[in-house]
């Protein structure tokens, strides 16, 4: 099968093009324009690009299965507990966010989920105590803000 | 002898106990992150660049403690290819082949020690290599005009997938994409590129969280999709016996493998991998029957451990001269470089003589550590590379939140990163290297400077670009680093895949 190169070529050009338009959207640069403006070199781009995406379509290699099923599933999990990472790390503050998401993914990743979780809340832990006293660099406490000394 | 002095003056930089210190940390976490599967060295540096920028390192401790890494993580990478027989990195794949087999035999320390012994000699090869050419080569490079620089950004490009690359397109296509993310934000005359209004583009996509999401998150998807999370079985390692006849036996290997591992280093489109690979054959060659290569010989241990070592410093060389990298790891050093303000290329060995001159000493003086490191304790690492990648690499992902996180106190790049891993696990699948799109990132500005002061000069005329005789030769050096993996490039894979009896190598 050599869907993936094809698909992935059209969407580059697809990419290709809205950039190449985007070049015709700039404002004039202060002083007039030169030889070379802040158009060229996208323009440019958007050439190469084109060209080596249709390169791609045309002469595709054979694909790698995607992950359907079972692992697609881990992989969007993952990929969740990560966006929620970065969400929850001001809020909930450091340590409780690192317990939650280093836990799930070693928990997802075939370790018990006991183990999993302190493991996370250790390196969340050990990590946190590293910054703050030995690197003097603050990472939020959130809900254990009650904690902070002085 | 103005070289020795410089030298005399580096290592007045890199023997400052505070810089000796990081060059040592740098050396024990660049041999641990070789060592552990799943966590290569592009990743590895990448992770630990925001970490030496909250640690508010001065700039040639900066550079001194990541190169330490670097040379690290090529010693490191031949402990999981004879224990485990999983190269720890790429280049380090040759070494399974005799490596492994000594350690079936119970001859594991033997082979980590010699391998630790030719590492250091095709490193200090290679270094000594660095020190006499990256001087001329930096004066040679002065003479470079914009359009010489134009052209030979697009040199590089073209052979960052090797004469052994797959498919040169995808090497293309990586590159514009690279590029093309390179242009977002607020251009030089003051035009908004890309922007969308979104006030986090005005000064552009930062390359360090690009690089971080790149490499340590898509690693980690990776590792999810094959289920590696158990690890392996480690061999047991017996006690040394080494005797001085045993170095002595392997000393020519380790001397033809350094030498060979340099030239291949420094050549654009060869590389590490390339390296160890002719070492291996060269020694196969000259050995002859005599040898019992793929059995354990020791000489073919050396051999290509010389050769992936003295590359990877020969490697450095294109990069401190002409700041155009030829790997993955030297790619991300660079990525260092420009974010400490350093404009890299033939000025900055006048401008900022003490960090390259205190970074070569520091490769020098990092490669006598490394030995000491390697040799007593081997089985720290050993060890360590029990841990199983279901514990370790959230670990790594959690630290690479916290670095990215404590440059600027947002989440909003912690998102940026989660989507650049994506996008890079995307890009893997559809086997388009993540390199160049690095490289687009960096060089993009530059290319884009460059061209702008070429045509500026020659008042809008295109041919300038291809005026001189060193433009003409640097496009035609890139056409072939295109055209040549096209003929070349299948029957090299297929002798590679011979030899190693697994699979082609993909570029590191």
């Amino acid at each position: 099968m050599t869907f993936n190169d094809r698909i992935f070529g059209i969407l580059m050009i697809v990419l290709a093009v809205a950039y190449g338009w985007g070049t015709t959207q700039f404002n004039e640069p202060f002083g007039g324009t030169e030889a070379v403006g802040p158009e060229t070199f996208p323009r440019l781009l958007a050439a190469v690009l084109a060209l080596s995406s249709l390169y791609m379509i045309v002469r595709p290699d054979p694909d790698n299965a995607w992950p359907w099923s079972r692992t697609g599933i881990e992989l969007i999990v993952a990929v969740v507990v990560l966006i929620f990472y970065a969400a929850l790390l001001q809020p909930l503050g450091f340590i409780i966010s690192t317990t939650l998401a280093v836990g799930t993914l070693c928990w997802r990743m075939g370790s018990r989920p006991v183990k999993a979780y302190v493991i996370g809340a250790v390196s969340g832990v050990v990590v946190y105590l590293v910054f703050n006293f030995a690197l003097d660099l603050a990472l939020p406490l959130g809900l254990l803000s009650f904690l902070e000394v002085g | 002898m103005e070289t020795l002095g410089f030298l005399m003056d580096g290592f007045g930089v890199a023997l400052a106990p505070h810089n000796l210190m990081f060059a040592l940390l740098g050396a024990f976490l660049g041999t641990l992150i070789g060592a552990l599967p799943g966590l290569g060295p592009a990743n590895g540096v990448a992770i630990l660049i925001p970490l030496a920028f909250t640690l508010g390192l001065a700039p040639e401790t900066a550079m001194i403690m990541l190169t330490s890494v670097y040379a690290g993580a090529m010693y490191g990478g031949r402990i999981s290819s004879i224990l485990l027989n999983i190269p720890g990195d790429e280049p380090a794949m040759m070494t399974c082949l005799d490596g492994y087999p000594m350690a079936q035999q119970g001859k594991a320390s033997e082979a980590l020690a010699i391998s630790a012994v030719a590492s250091f000699i095709g490193s200090l090869i290679a270094t000594i290599g660095l020190i006499l050419l990256a001087p001329l080569l930096a004066d040679f490079a002065l003479t470079f005009g914009p359009a010489e620089y134009f052209a030979l950004f697009l040199l590089a490009f073209a052979t960052l997938g090797g004469i052994t690359g797959k498919n040169p397109m995808k090497t293309v296509v990586a590159a514009a994409i690279g590029l093309m993310i390179a242009t977002v934000g607020i251009d030089n005359t003051g035009v908004q590129r890309y922007t969308f209004g979104v006030l986090e583009l005005y000064e552009g996509v930062d390359f360090i969280i690009a690089i971080v999401g790149l490499f340590a998150i898509s690693e980690l998807l990776f590792f999810i999709e094959e289920k590696a999370g158990g690890g392996k079985e480690k061999m047991a390692v017996n006690k040394l016996t080494l005797k001085w006849k045993d170095i002595r036996n392997i000393l020519p290997s380790s001397l033809r493998g350094g030498v060979l591992g340099f030239i291949a280093g420094v050549l654009p489109g060869a590389g590490a991998s390339l390296g160890s690979f002719i070492g291996y054959t060269l020694e196969k060659k000259v050995i002859g029957k005599k040898g019992y290569f793929g059995k354990g010989d020791p000489r073919g241990v050396a051999g290509p451990e010389a050769g992936n070592n003295g590359a990877s410093s020969g490697a450095l060389v294109p990069m401190l001269t002409l700041g155009v990298p030829g790997s993955g790891t030297t790619a991300v050093l660079l990525a260092l470089l420009i974010s400490l303000n350093i404009t890299p290329g033939p000025l900055m060995f006048t401008q900022n003589a003490d960090i390259v001159w205190g970074v070569i000493a520091a490769l020098l003086i990092g490669n006598f550590l490394l030995l000491i490191l390697n040799i007593p304790l081997v089985g720290i690492f050993v060890k360590l590379l029990s841990v199983p990648p279901m514990y370790l690499l959230p670990v790594v992902t959690m630290i690479a939140f916290v670095g990215i996180y404590s440059i600027s106190n947002t989440t909003f790049d912690l998102y940026f990163m989660v989507a650049f891993g994506v996008g890079g696990y995307v890009l893997r699948k559809l086997e388009i290297p993540l390199v160049p799109v690095i490289l687009g990132l960096l060089l993009g500005p530059e290319m884009e400077k460059n061209l702008r002061h070429a045509m500026d000069i020659a008042d809008g005329d295109w041919t300038i670009l291809w005026d001189s005789g060193l433009a003409i030769g640097l496009w035609v050096f890139a056409g072939l680093g295109l055209i040549l993996p096209y003929i070349v490039g299948p029957l090299l894979r297929r002798r590679m895949k011979v030899t190693t009896g697994t699979g082609g190598p993909e570029g590191d």
